[in-house]
């Protein structure tokens, strides 16, 4: 009962009036970041450290922390209405939210993003409340070899996600790979493909691709397909009530993906967009009705969106029991700890209670304000698509471009959105799917990097795979994963003919 | 000579590609301490394989979907500008503009203009309503990152 | 408008200042003064170790009255530093135009990805600095630094990581301190993390065996029950606080040190009078309580040099810097 009393510990700090008020104030503007592609939670975080500098530890992670997994929760809005991802967490998002609300289910596929980012937040808190001290270890047991290994089993996924056909799928995500390799290349040093650019040796970032290939390809293809103004209104929201058959077919994923996410979350470097792509490609794999995935499944929707407020929570486990960042985001708020005068680390549970309890009494409340907040704003955000068509295509643009703007402060990032926006509408026009690069765009240079520093590290001795446990366990599944189906095919063949 | 069908065209246009990126996946140079896995092997592995694929495209029959849908030919007759393919090039060549155009005008005007330009070329004639929605969200977007932020944007002409 | 006029009264303070630091400056520092906000510009995004300085900095000086303009606080991110530097210089002469620095204005240009070096610009104070620290896991067999060197001449692929690409910071420092120890420096199997905490926590789970980062990143890390061990620090004298019980490499007879300085540069040809007004308005800010107290949360120690010293500074770490990237054949040509 150690953990209860703890937690009602915590609630008393998270209570207190002042910190009622960051909670709601945090994940408020959070929610607002995260709709808004581009400004993401680390540079809003970033911004946010001066505010917080004369506040109360407590209160000040209180009020970040906040902010964080309020943007995650926000990030679907954008994905499934403009399929324009808010934040890189949400981009799988709008594989399965954009079409549902095409198909004039957006009030649904909202109120799924809502409930399952609800409960995905809230399983990883009981989790990071229950073993967070137990986690660090896990943490620090992913080395660069095992890190090869997940990014092998996250990228046999392509062959799930590019469903029409095979080879176009695998050139999509060879493109991804191609993408992620632009830049200095950390290992050496040595620019690769950035053609004399200044711009280009920092790599491209994640959501200029994202925003392009999605949200601006989107603008195109309508353009396209009569963009005119005689678009005949539509039923764009629908109900947001869900029946009991939809409850029962989401339940599992939700449950499932909330503590994949959460795991992918503990691992420094993989986060909330890696989670959330995971939970998405498992889940396509684990459906019956997987071939539907990416047509508007509202398995597709529940997944992503458990897995990746899962994964924030999760993110703060090396955080605060290790003192080391897991991603951009957590580094930031390191950062501001430290200016706050607070030491994360092993010692943090005993030293500061009040930050490491009370912040985690904060997140359940954070989370329950998050689903009062968004589930009646849904008919209002929704009312977006009821726009005129004209108008909401010049908005999306201009969103995407104020967002990339925003994020780079660079012109040079606004004409590569426009090339990635060209390159998406004919792939589009084409039949190749867009799924596979941006997940090998994520995955890819993540792969290479891994890879090589795990030989750098075995002096090129390439059993470091296969003699690490854990490393070996994981490409022992993805071969399964690449195998499996193909001999379930063979088979269901033979017996055909048979 | 048999005419080659869009998988074939494509696939012709990714081999060369292909090759190009094989090309200069040469010209990286070697580190000068040693690497078990240099640079350049995951380029030459990536140029490799989608040499590889293409062939495979080129000998993959097109399905319904490789080819894009005929476009509606009311549009098509419409006065060039307004063609489908014209919308498509006029907004990317306003994005072109207003990239470049974004320092020197400052980013009010310069987004406010290309939403407010753009809602009217795609055919929304209820101006006072597209002026005041594109300059809400602008000033909107452009109060909450200078002031709330502290995120610094060009300000151009106007003195805000 | 009270602001305002506070903010005048202290139109007589530079002055004093200069009287008090005595620094070469003579210049009459009230001579000149913005006419327009001042552009301060971090040469890359919201976060990191520049974008911190140029917002403590602007900070203070706005919160203490130090200025009668503004300083805006710019992100200009991108290759580096690359993006920003090849913007300022093409600024010459421009006095409302400062910039964040630190080692990287020399590395990157040695290592061929930027045409603009500390040359191009015009040194205007070193404000701070923090140091190297050499990490092992807290159960290694390595008591001191000797120790993991001498284990490092044996065993060129002892594997140490470090918190950026190789030719880089951490990369340097290493192989600096390696080659002062007698060993050859392109013997070092540096492994390249994305940043320091990334090769923190390889440490700490045993997949690298030192790690080399930033001492102000390690502090939080070490001490009681921690699962990390601090070998030596690269500081000429002993560091304070957390740090206090960790010797300098010279203490463990490795004639070496390394700073992780950091600045503020302005445009080229900046005029004279815009430098002495700045390198004024720096000394004064880090004479401040606000500045005292960001400066030791943030875990920075004051490292102030006048515009000419820092010139001077510049110079000299161009010349060690290249001589270590020589001795391990990346010096491009």
């Amino acid at each position: 009962m150690e953990a209860f009393n703890n937690l009602m510990y915590g609630f008393g700090i998270a209570l207190e009036p002042m910190n009622i008020a960051y909670v709601f104030f945090g994940v408020f503007a959070g929610t607002i970041i995260g709709m808004l592609p581009g400004l993401g939670p680390i540079s809003a975080l970033a911004l946010m450290i001066p505010i917080t500098f004369a506040m109360e530890p407590s209160s000040g992670l209180i009020l970040m922390a906040g902010v964080y997994y309020g943007a995650i929760f926000g990030g679907s809005t954008s994905s499934i209405l403009l399929n324009a991802p808010g934040v890189a967490g949400t981009v799988a998002t709008s594989f399965d939210g954009y079409p549902l609300a095409k198909q004039g289910m957006a009030g649904k596929a909202l109120a799924i993003a809502a409930y399952s980012s609800f409960i995905g937040g809230t399983v990883s808190i009981i989790f990071l409340m229950l073993v967070a001290p137990l986690l660090g270890k896990v943490a620090v047991s992913f080395g660069p070899a095992e890190y090869f290994a997940l990014m092998v089993l996250g990228l046999t996924a392509v062959v799930s996600l590019s469903d029409k056909s095979l080879v176009k799928g695998l050139i999509a995500a060879v493109v991804g790979v191609m993408i992620s390799i632009i830049g200095i290349d950390l290992q050496t040093g040595t620019e690769r493909y950035t053609f004399g650019a200044a711009h280009l040796l920092d790599g491209i970032d994640f959501l200029v691709v994202a925003l392009g290939i999605f949200a601006l390809a989107e603008v195109f293809y309508m353009l396209l397909r009569g963009g005119g103004g005689k678009e005949q209104p539509r039923n764009a929201i629908g109900s947001l009530k869900l029946s009991g058959r939809e409850c029962r077919d989401i339940a599992a994923p939700i449950g499932r993906s909330s503590i994949l996410g959460f795991f992918t979350g503990v691992l420094p470097g993989a986060g909330a967009t890696i989670g959330s792509f995971l939970g998405y490609s498992m889940e396509k794999r684990l459906a019956k009705d997987g071939d539907t995935f990416g047509k508007g499944n509202i398995k597709g929707v529940a997944a992503p969106e458990a897995a990746n407020n899962a994964a924030c929570t999760g993110s703060f486990v090396p955080l605060l029991t290790l003192g080391v960042p897991g991603s951009g985001t957590t580094a930031v708020l390191l950062g501001a700890l430290l200016v706050m005068g607070v030491t994360p680390g092993p010692a943090m549970i005993e030293s500061r209670p009040d930050v490491f309890w009370g912040v985690i009494a904060s997140m359940y409340i954070g989370n329950i304000f998050l689903l009062v907040l968004n589930l009646p704003l849904i008919p209002l955000i929704a009312k977006i698509l009821d726009m005129p068509r004209p108008l909401l295509l010049a908005l999306i643009l201009i969103f995407c471009m104020i967002g990339v703007y925003g994020m780079s402060f660079s012109v040079f990032d606004l004409l590569l959105l426009l090339g990635f926006g060209l390159l998406g509408l004919g792939m589009r026009l084409f039949g190749f799917p867009a799924a596979p690069l941006i997940l090998a765009l994520i995955l890819g240079a993540i792969m290479e990097e891994s890879m090589r520093r795990a030989l750098q590290i075995s002096g090129g001795d390439w059993m470091i795979f296969i003699d690490k446990p854990i490393s070996m366990w994981l490409l022992i599944i993805a071969a399964l994963s690449l195998v499996l189906p193909m001999v379930k095919k063979a088979i269901a063949g033979a017996r055909a003919r048979a | 000579m048999t005419r080659l069908n869009v998988n074939q065209v494509l696939a012709l246009c990714l081999a060369l590609v292909a090759v190009g990126y094989l090309a200069m996946a040469w010209q990286i140079p070697d580190f000068p301490l040693p690497r078990p896995v240099d640079s350049d092997l995951f380029p030459k592995v990536l140029g490799f394989t989608l040499l590889g694929l293409s062939l495979l495209l080129f000998l993959e029959k097109p399905k319904a979907q490789d080819i894009p849908d005929e476009l509606d030919p009311n549009e098509q007759a419409q006065p060039l500008l307004l063609r489908p393919w014209s919308r498509v090039v006029v907004t990317s060549l306003a994005i072109v503009v207003y990239a470049l155009l974004l320092a020197p005008i400052g980013f009010v005007v310069a987004s406010t203009t290309l939403s407010f330009g753009l809602a009217w070329y795609y055919g929304y004639r209820r101006h006072g309503v597209n002026m005041a929605v594109s300059l809400g969200v602008v000033l909107a977007l452009y109060l909450t990152m200078t002031k709330v932020m502290d995120v610094y944007l060009p300000t151009g002409i106007l003195p805000l | 408008m009270t602001a305002k006029l506070t903010r005048l009264s202290f139109l007589a303070l530079p002055l004093a200042a200069t009287m008090a630091f005595g620094a070469a400056t003579t210049v009459h520092a009230d001579d000149w003064q913005p006419t327009s906000s001042v552009e301060f510009i971090a040469p890359a995004n919201p976060g990191g170790g520049w974008d911190t300085l140029v917002r403590t900095s602007s900070r203070v000086i706005q919160e203490e009255g130090l200025a009668e303009r503004n300083f805006a606080a710019i992100n200009t991110p991108g290759g580096g530093g690359a993006v920003a530097w090849a913007q300022i210089a093409r600024d010459a002469g421009n006095p409302h135009k400062i910039f964040a620095t630190s080692p990287p204005i020399i590395l990157v240009p040695l290592a061929g990805t930027s045409r603009y070096d500390h040359t191009d610009f015009t040194p205007i104070a070193r404000l701070i600095t923090d140091y190297s620290i050499v990490l092992v896991p807290a159960d290694s067999e390595y008591e001191s630094l000797n120790d993991l060197m001498e284990a490092m001449a044996a065993n060129t692929s002892l594997s140490v990581g470090g918190g950026s690409a190789p030719g880089s910071m951490d990369h340097i420092s290493i192989a600096g301190l390696a080659s002062a120890a007698g060993l050859n420096a392109a013997d070092v199997n540096y492994i390249p993390f994305s940043g320091g905490g990334e090769a923190m926590t390889n440490l700490m789970g045993g997949h690298v065996e030192a790690v080399i980062t930033g001492a102000g990143e390690a502090a939080g890390q070490l001490g009681e029950g921690s699962d990390i061990r601090a070998l030596g620090v690269s500081a000429p004298e002993r560091l304070g606080g957390a740090l206090a019980d960790i010797p300098t490499y010279l203490e463990q007879d490795i004639d070496y040190t390394f700073d992780i300085w950091r600045g503020v540069m302005g445009t080229p040809d900046m005029p004279e009078e815009a430098v002495a007004y700045y390198e004024n308005l720096f000394a004064e800010m880090l004479e401040t309580d606000g500045w005292a107290d960001a400066r030791d949360q943030l875990g920075w120690l004051d490292a102030y040099q006048t515009s000419e010293e820092f010139g001077d500074f510049l110079d000299a770490q161009k010349e060690q810097f290249s001589e270590v990237l020589s001795e391990l054949g990346l010096l491009g040509d």
